[in-house]
């Protein structure tokens, strides 16, 4: 910071020690009484009226004549008719990637039970012939879990992703909300869209 | 003798009709649409009977039931009596005072002349302003019978803010009555034939003061501080559920059609179109013979008069979502020191015009 | 006889409890206020009501489990205490990171700081009864909200800032998104400008309620926009410049008396200068990295971990124990939404905090809310409480 070597007592601010060109103060209040405009009432309600008479004429032109490519001018989206656009990033349930044949991805290293911070996901591990670990019992508590994608972040191999999924999250029983493995798994090609993006997000261009 | 009777129960019924069937269920209903699109958004349409959203008008019908469901009860140690008869107060002024509001002129049907009005009152206007007063009575007993602070404090701050404004209210109109020179409504709005005759440019300065009057003793946002200020959740009806609610709450809205019809008549011409006189209006008809013409003027008359209402009742919605509320010392300061001397200036000056005028 | 109408007419004050939860103390906290009819004699002000154990939470995790905590600090603009948790861990660490880094950290700041400008006026305006000035203002915060959501996936809960480095890239149309938002943004911002700032009835109730002398709001602690609405220009962001602030051009909005209705414009001017600081940071951006190349400090990219044992064992070793900064401590604070937010972070060599300690600005002005309400009216705690913007995450944690 060079604020010491240009420091010039005159042309700093009093209160703040910062020099008055660099700290541009603004001052926002023009006067402390009001005008003879602000004084009577009435000419700023007509200007407030025709803000919002304004805003009325242009929607119920847009809701007879909606502008081209929108049924409304509005931007209210009209759920569950219609669905909003999620962008590429959006955060979702976090499913679990099924193989080709239908066994999880996941080898049950434990990483995103260590990092979640909500202590969400419990694993146990098991050996599957030579050399291959698969989770036993994978159990995501859905009620803990706060959609913030570390699972997803730390995961080596792409085995968990935040797909795009925010419906039929609501159940009546606690123990509904624990989702075992098999409600977890999504086949690839469902989340593919995710698993690009992932890679494209993490990838080494960014170091 | 009895085509008078017929002719008084007609005109009951169909203010009746037009009041409680049309204007309540539907002002709730513009209420909502038309706060949602000043606000950019859709509002509630979804109630819908077979499928079929009429663009939200069921919501009224959804809410009527949802009233005559609910149960009714009283605070506990509250007074029964005054906690029922409070709602009634308040919503019988308010449907009352259109007795007297002309909805059109004389007309004369088959050899009988019909007048549009349910009672041709000599002192008009001042009947409406006593009504008025007794709505008071709703307000301050329902905040006092409720037996909660909250309440209290509302029907306090509702008392004090009706009664000043009932004065100021009567001061406002005393230029409008000197100039047309009569408290009859009907003779009123019989003289606002000519079109620079309106009330509205021989009295501008009344029409705001009367305007803004009207809407405080409405307690409408911006002077509703005696029921939805933030802090006390519902003012003096929160202890009201059910059908006793909804009677405060309906008379809210038909004293709002009621502030119109009276804003209509005084200042904005009655039932008179623009530019047409009531000769050029049945000769206009001339094609279906007198009676015919006589009809069809007539019913000329009630839609002119009804679409001026209702361009009143969307200038008070709108400014009720426009506008950030008082606070309650402003309100009193605005009545006491703003209003009431404004209106007695108006008063000199109109006096001195009209000296000078018909000198 | 006045002693016997005393005797006979024992007044008495009313002791009113605005409780924890009512319509407008938005955020949790409990008045007492005793009044003499309307006006406030006394005004007890209960906080607390929202505390979750975040210091102590932090204690139980890494450094880096810490920073989606930090999001629900002050949740009307996450990304700034994100931001000011990760300088802090960094300074600790004693590393820099990349430029573009920097850039768009700056840019996500701002646009949180907008989101929460935005919210406290809007909530103003509601509890004022103007409310198509609050849902215009919020229709604004949702297509600022759309913007960090394709940002970061999330809108509020945004977890996109790491401990040297950032989770992810800008997206690609992100400049013109953002532009095409601050245009609608600054059309709404007119609207409600002409709605709100000249009509006297807004004045009257915001106009000299609240006001507070320099020298006595530095005593108790005001930073951010309270305080520079009482005529102290502070900004951390001059003052102590972090991140890419010095190469910004902008303004410092200050008041003349500190009550609400200058804290009011303040807020609005400084949505604007916001605006004008990430149209900016957009255009300087440069390009490169946006993480440090450090696997002891951040997690490495999904080819390096898939590929190099290396990677993998530094991956393994820092999420499960923990990056490990050296042991000592550091306080840095940055500008919130509210005033300067200050994190102390003291570590001791393991991989989780020892203690993680938040500076909230909201606290001293909550403090100040009963010096500021005597002798006012009661309809009065409404707009002051609104213009302090006391959130309930930050003033307790």
């Amino acid at each position: 910071m060079d604020a010491m070597k240009d420091f010039d007592p005159t042309k700093n601010h009093p209160m703040v020690g910062v020099p008055l060109d660099k700290l541009k103060p603004k001052p926002v209040r023009k006067r402390l009484d009001l005008t003879l405009w602000e004084k009577v009432y009435v000419p700023e309600v007509l200007r407030g009226l025709g803000i919002t008479t304004k805003h009325f004429a242009s929607n119920m032109l847009g809701f007879i004549v909606p502008p081209k490519g929108k049924k409304r001018k509005v931007f209210t989206v009209y759920y569950p008719e219609e669905q909003v656009v999620l962008p590429a990033a959006y955060r979702g349930r976090p499913v679990l990637v099924m193989k080709p044949d239908g066994t999880e991805k996941c080898v049950a290293c434990g990483l995103c039970e260590k990092i979640c911070p909500a202590n969400a996901i419990s694993i146990v591990a098991a050996e599957r012939g030579e050399a291959e670990r698969y989770p036993e019992s994978y159990i995501l508590d859905m009620s803990r879990c706060v959609y913030c994608g570390y699972c997803e972040e730390v995961c080596p191999k792409e085995a968990i992703v935040m797909s795009s999924e925010y419906q039929g999250l609501a159940e009546r029983e606690r123990s509904q909300l624990l989702y075992s493995k098999e409600r977890l798994l999504r086949s690839e090609e469902s989340v593919r869209g995710r698993i690009e993006y992932i890679r494209r997000i993490y990838s080494k261009c960014n170091y | 003798m009895v085509a008078d009777l017929i002719e008084s129960l007609a005109k009951i019924i169909f203010i009746f009709t037009i009041n409680l069937g049309f204007f309540a269920p539907v002002l709730g209903w513009v209420e909502r649409k038309q706060s949602a699109v000043m606000q950019d958004r859709i509002g509630a349409n979804r109630a819908d009977i077979f499928g079929f959203t009429v663009i939200g008008l069921f919501h009224s019908l959804a809410d009527a039931i949802k009233v005559l469901t609910k149960e009714d009860f009283i605070p506990a140690g509250a007074n029964k009596f005054f906690h029922t008869i409070a709602p009634f107060i308040s919503l019988v002024p308010a449907i009352a005072a259109f007795s007297v509001v002309p909805f059109g002129g004389k007309y004369t049907i088959f050899g009988h002349e019909v007048h549009l009005v349910i009672a041709d009152l000599d002192v008009g206007i001042l009947f409406v302003f006593a009504l008025a007063s007794l709505a008071t009575f709703g307000v301050v007993l329902g905040g006092w019978a409720s037996r909660s602070n909250w309440s209290l404090l509302g029907g306090l701050r509702a008392s004090a803010q009706m009664l000043s404004y009932e004065v100021a209210m009567g001061l406002t109109i005393i230029g409008i009555v000197m100039v047309f020179g009569s408290l009859k409504l009907t003779e009123i709005g019989a003289m606002q034939e000519n079109f620079f005759r309106w009330g509205i440019f021989l009295q501008p300065v009344g029409f705001i003061l009367f305007l803004t009057c009207a809407i405080a003793e409405n307690k409408r946002v911006p002077f509703d501080i005696p029921e939805a200020e933030s802090e006390l959740v519902a003012g003096y009806f929160t202890e009201y559920s059910g059908l006793k609610f909804v009677m405060f709450w309906m008379g809210e809205f038909l004293e709002i059609v009621t502030i119109s019809a009276i804003l209509t008549t005084l200042f904005f011409g009655a039932w008179h179109l623009p530019f047409v006189t009531d000769a050029m209006l049945l000769g206009f008809f001339q094609f279906a013979g007198p009676n015919g013409a006589a009809i069809l003027a007539m019913l000329v008359n009630i839609v002119t008069f009804f679409g001026k209402v209702v361009f009143f009742i969307w200038l008070q919605m709108s400014i009720r979502w426009t506008l950030p509320r008082f606070r309650y010392d402003q309100i009193m300061r605005l009545c006491w020191k703003m209003i009431l001397p404004l209106s007695l200036v108006n008063i000199l000056v109109t006096g001195l015009v009209l000296l000078l005028w018909t000198r | 006889m006045p002693d016997t109408i005393e005797r006979d007419l024992h007044t008495d004050y009313m002791v009113i409890n605005m409780g924890p939860s009512h319509p407008v103390t938005h955020g949790t906290v409990k008045f007492l206020a005793t009044l003499d009819g309307e006006t406030i004699v006394d005004l007890k002000v209960e906080i607390g009501y929202l505390h979750r154990g975040f210091e102590k939470m932090c204690e139980s995790g890494t450094w880096q489990q810490v920073i989606p905590y930090t999001d629900r600090l002050n949740y009307v603009s996450p990304l700034i205490n994100n931001v000011g948790y990760a300088l802090a861990a960094e300074k600790l660490l004693g590393i820099d990171v990349p430029e573009r880094c920097k850039y768009i950290r700056v840019i996500a700041c701002e646009l949180s700081r907008i989101a929460d400008h935005l919210t406290n006026v809007a909530a103003g305006g509601l509890e004022l009864g103007a409310f198509t000035a609050f849902l215009y203002f919020v229709e604004a915060r949702e297509l600022v909200w759309d913007l960090i959501e394709m940002l970061c996936g999330a809108r509020v809960t945004a977890n996109y800032v790491r401990i040297g480095g950032l989770k992810n890239d800008l997206p690609d149309e992100f400049r013109e998104k953002t532009l095409e938002v601050f245009k609608r943004c600054r059309s709404l911002w007119g609207d409600v400008d002409k709605l709100l700032t000249k009509n006297r009835i807004f004045i009257d109730r915001v106009r000299d309620v609240g006001a507070l002398s320099p020298e006595e709001a530095i005593a108790y602690g005001f930073t951010g926009p309270c305080l520079r609405a009482c005529g102290v220009p502070y900004d951390v962001r001059k003052s102590q410049p972090y991140l890419v602030y010095d190469r910004m051009d902008f303004e410092v909005p200050i008041g003349e008396t500190g009550d609400n209705f200058d804290k009011y414009l303040v807020r609005m001017e400084e949505i604007l200068q916001s605006m004008r600081i990430v149209e900016q940071a957009l255009d300087q951006l440069p390009g490169g990295p946006i993480n440090v190349d450090m696997p002891e400090v951040r997690w490495q990219s999904k080819e390096d971990i898939g590929n190099r044992i290396d990677s993998l064992i530094f991956h393994f070793k820092t999420v499960i124990e923990g990056i490990k900064p050296p042991p000592g401590e550091v306080y840095l604070a940055v500008e919130g939404g509210n005033g300067e937010v200050g994190f102390y972070l003291v570590s001791d060599g393991t991989g989780k905090p020892y203690k993680c300690r938040v500076r909230p600005p909201c606290f001293p002005l909550t403090a100040a809310m009963s010096r500021l309400m005597k002798g006012r009216l009661i309809a009065d705690i409404v707009p002051t409480f609104d213009m302090i913007n006391m959130i309930g995450g930050e003033c307790d944690r």
